[in-house]
């Protein structure tokens, strides 16, 4: 991130109004949002009915009696005891019309906080304070009763209801319904549906994804935005399943914590945020969990009323001002980011706020509501969303690193095969330097001990008249003890750089006995080049040229040596070097056997050629005749690996 | 040429001939003698030195491996005293390792030790005429090190990079054993021309001071990063 900063900060500036567009664009959505949420949550939850309806009430509380039109609030109390009591009638028709008989009759109960007891006749039929679910006046809990047919009377019955509040908010009883149960039950059903069992499936979705984000916080440690995820999902799994205890009791010090999750959850998921879009943490960022920190320690020490006090003054306040947060977070990485994740973000989250502004408004009542509260079950979407898109962000980076791995593996099947042909090179060339490095040695060696005692041997062979041949053998010595180092040299497979020094040195050897070298180089090339070429076929082919000279000069009593090099193109159209070495002298016969007749010497010489030649693959070629002898040394297509002939 | 002619008719070219192998000293002495230089010889450094104290010869021939020193050092410090002075190196191999450390102090050329008399006379008074001579070896070991390398290829050190691409165009010509006429022809050059190039060739190998020396080898190794 860090490292990458200054190329985003350079493109940054050339991206400015690309960038600014984005931000209008996303800023100019929000408020189309809001206005949307207002529109989809003006839709009114389903409802039975209004011939069922049942609305007017006698309220008696405090030991005071007044007529009240449902739906109705209370003030909040902190006691169960003497409830506000509702006192009604409905009428119940033994048969329809029709003459048949009715069905069973039930009571609906749309919304409620928190608790009611319903008693028709003076017969308690329901008491919702058994029902969890319906005791989390976050959830919109409807509840209903089938009214026992033998509690029912015809014509006027009494119904009377006693709602239990506890604080802080205001005790709220929605208009009630009560009619034939296959009327009443599609609604409470839908409502079930809607406001119970759709938490429920958030909150077990929510359990998968903390344990899966868990996994990954404890696979992948450097990143600590998933830990951080997967406890905020932790602990809005245990608020959602963990019951509401309603008396004091063993389990009332976990009611607290219970109700002190959501500021402790909220804080949590600001801090993924921060993390996931790669903020600096703020230096005092961990206050953020002071507020849930402080309603928890309210909920350990105090009791269950001073919790609910503490939840809404403090607890409430803060999950509020974590989505303003988030919210400013989402934006801030929509201008830096510019991705689809921000903004998707962003917007889940204007959602999420616009929900929690209406429900805070609702229990203060600022605005006529039927108090159904959703910013709970919409921020559980969220979240569901959130891990939903982690998830399917690491299965992408999945199939990435597949990808990469595949790539791999063919880019190191690829460096595999560059290494080995630069080791074979590398081995060609340390090879070459070793070669290099021994002649320098060997060429230092003889250059003080050998070769001086040979010049010595040249100079006194001169001085007296005897010593004429000593001083031809000690100078044919030296020849070849240059030839030798010669040949050594590293020449890089072009045979010309050997035969260059090879021309100088018969041009010194032909000059006292006064016979003309004509050398004839077809192109500035020469020969083909032979990277196959080895020291050894270099001395086997100097050699072989060098004795067809010494023969010329020796025996055959030549006044002109002509050597031709040139390169002709064979039947397999491969260039193949050629090299003639002719002299205008006496020739000799050749036997049968292709075997010079005259001398033993010269004989010994033409067969040492033949050999040299096979050694090196190349072919040779003797005619003489008496107008002179031709020798023709035609080189290999490949120079042979191995010396096959030596031993 | 005529002015170098009539010189040496009215004035023996002066040698100084430097070489402890006494047979060896001898042989070259009457070789040269006898084709009409004047030779002065010395068998150590400080026989040279005194003799160059003197008067600077026209030609220095001088063997490396020497009783008190190294020839190196003579051939340095006549190339700094009598910049005229032609200077050739005695080898026994002709080999790179002696002549191309002789090259860079100033050196144009080597003569073997066991050349023929005739040859030996011929080589001085071809150099004297300008015509520094140049075997195919010698360039052959040049024009390989001016092909680049992973590392520094064994043997002296050499800076190569001062070389025309025409000058080693005609070291490759050498070095395949091409005579001046043909590589002039290879080329598209007057014959005439090509004793110059070469004369420009011993030039640039040249190391003129130790601190150049020290510059041109950063430089080189610079070039070859």
């Amino acid at each position: 991130m860090s490292d990458a900063a200054p190329t985003t900060a350079s493109t940054g500036r050339r991206r400015w109004p690309k960038r600014a567009t984005l931000l209008v664009q996303y800023l100019l959505l929000q408020p189309f949002i809001i206005v949307l949420c207002l529109v989809v949550l003006r839709i009114p939850p389903p409802e039975p009915s209004p011939r069922y309806l049942v609305t007017d009430f006698s309220l008696r509380e405090h030991g005071v009696e007044q007529p009240v039109t449902l739906p109705h609030f209370t003030a909040s109390r902190y006691t169960m005891n003497d409830p506000p009591l509702y006192s009604g009638r409905f009428t119940w028709p033994a048969t329809w019309a029709g003459g048949e008989p009715q069905g069973a009759w039930s009571v609906l109960l749309p919304r409620f906080t928190n608790g009611v007891e319903v008693a028709i006749n003076g017969v308690v039929i329901l008491d919702s304070r058994r029902n969890p679910a319906a005791n989390r006046p976050d959830r919109n809990a409807p509840e209903i009763a089938v009214i026992p047919a033998s509690l029912l009377r015809e014509g006027a019955n009494d119904l009377t209801i006693r709602l239990f509040v506890w604080g802080p908010i205001r005790g709220f009883l929605d208009r009630l319904y009560v009619g034939p149960d296959a009327e009443l039950r599609p609604s409470y059903d839908m409502r079930t549906l809607l406001f119970v069992t759709l938490p429920v499936v958030f909150s077990a979705w929510q359990a998968i994804l903390a344990v899966i984000l868990g996994i990954m916080w404890v696979m992948r440690r450097h990143e600590p935005a998933y830990g951080v995820l997967a406890a905020a999902m932790a602990l809005g799994v245990a608020q959602a399943f963990l019951q509401t205890p309603l008396e004091d009791s063993a389990f009332s010090r976990l009611n607290a914590m219970l109700i002190s999750a959501a500021p402790l959850e909220s804080a949590l998921v600001l801090t993924f945020a921060l993390l996931f879009f790669g903020w600096k943490w703020p230096r005092y960022g961990w206050l953020i969990f002071a507020p849930g920190l402080v309603v928890a320690a309210a909920g350990l020490v105090g009791d269950a009323t001073l919790s609910r006090d503490a939840f809404l003054l403090v607890g409430a306040p803060t999950v509020g001002l974590c989505l303003i947060a988030l919210t400013v977070v989402a934006g801030h990485s929509v201008w830096r980011r510019q991705d689809a994740a921000s903004v998707m973000l962003g917007c889940a989250l204007t959602i999420v706020l616009t929900c929690w502004a209406l429900d805070l408004l609702s229990v203060l009542q600022l605005v006529p509501s039927r108090r159904i509260l959703l910013a709970r079950l919409s921020y559980s979407a969220m979240l569901v969303a959130i891990g939903a898109a982690l998830t399917w962000r690491f299965a992408r980076a999945l199939n990435q690193v597949d990808g990469f791995a595949a790539s791999m593996v063919t880019l190191v099947r690829e460096a595999e095969d560059k290494l080995k042909a630069s080791f074979v090179r590398e081995e060609e060339r340390a090879r070459a330097a070793a070669l290099a490095r021994e002649r320098t040695r060997l060429m230092r060696d003889l250059h003080d001990g050998l070769g001086g005692q040979l010049v010595s041997i040249v100079a006194l062979s001169e001085r007296g008249n005897a010593g004429a041949g000593i001083g031809d053998a000690a100078r044919a010595a030296l020849k070849d003890l240059r030839l030798v180092i010669d040949s050594m040299d590293d020449i890089g497979g072009d045979l010309m750089l050997a035969l260059g020094s090879w021309r100088e040195r018969v041009t010194a050897q032909l000059r006292p006995h006064d016979i003309a070298l004509v050398w004839r180089a077809v192109g500035p090339q020469g020969l083909p080049v032979h990277p196959e070429l080895r020291p050894w076929h270099v001395i086997q082919i100097i050699r072989l040229l060098d004795e067809a000279v010494t023969n010329a000069v020796k025996h055959a009593g030549a006044r002109r040596i002509t050597v031709s090099i040139e390169t002709s193109v064979d039947t397999q159209g491969i260039a193949r070097g050629r090299i003639t070495i002719e002299d205008d002298g006496k020739g000799f016969e050749l036997a049968t056997n292709g075997e010079a007749a005259a001398g033993q010497h010269a004989a010994r010489g033409l067969r040492n050629m033949r050999s040299r030649a096979a050694r090196c693959g190349a072919e040779l070629e003797l005619t003489s005749d008496a107008g002179g002898t031709r020798v023709r040394l035609t080189l290999p297509r490949r120079f042979p690996d191995s010396d096959a002939a030596a031993g | 040429m005529s002015v170098l002619s009539d010189q040496g008719a009215a004035q023996p070219i002066s040698i100084l001939l430097v070489e402890d192998d006494a047979p060896t000293l001898w042989r070259l002495q009457d070789a040269l003698a006898k084709a009409g230089f004047h030779v002065t010889s010395a068998a150590t450094l400080a026989e040279a030195r005194a003799s160059l104290a003197q008067a600077g010869p026209k030609v220095l021939l001088t063997d490396l491996q020497l009783p008190d020193g190294h020839g190196n050092e003579l051939i340095r410090e006549t190339r700094l005293r009598y910049p005229d002075t032609e200077i050739m190196v005695i080898s026994i191999l002709g080999d790179e390792e002696s002549v191309i450390s002789a090259i860079t102090v100033g050196a144009t050329g080597y003569l073997l030790k066991d050349a023929f008399p005739t040859d030996i006379a011929a080589t001085v008074r071809e150099l004297v005429a300008g015509h520094s001579p140049i075997s195919a070896s010698i360039a052959r070991f040049i024009v390989r090190r001016t092909q680049s390398t992973a590392e520094p290829p064994p043997g002296p050190p050499l800076n190569t990079a001062k070389l025309t691409p025409r000058e080693i165009d005609i070291l490759w010509g050498i070095a395949k054993g091409f005579s001046y006429a043909e590589i002039a022809g290879h080329l598209g050059l007057s014959r005439q021309t090509v004793p110059g190039h070469i004369k420009n060739i011993y030039r640039k190998l040249e190391v003129h001071t130790r601190g150049e020396a020290v510059f041109e080898a950063l430089q080189q190794g610079l070039i070859r990063l």
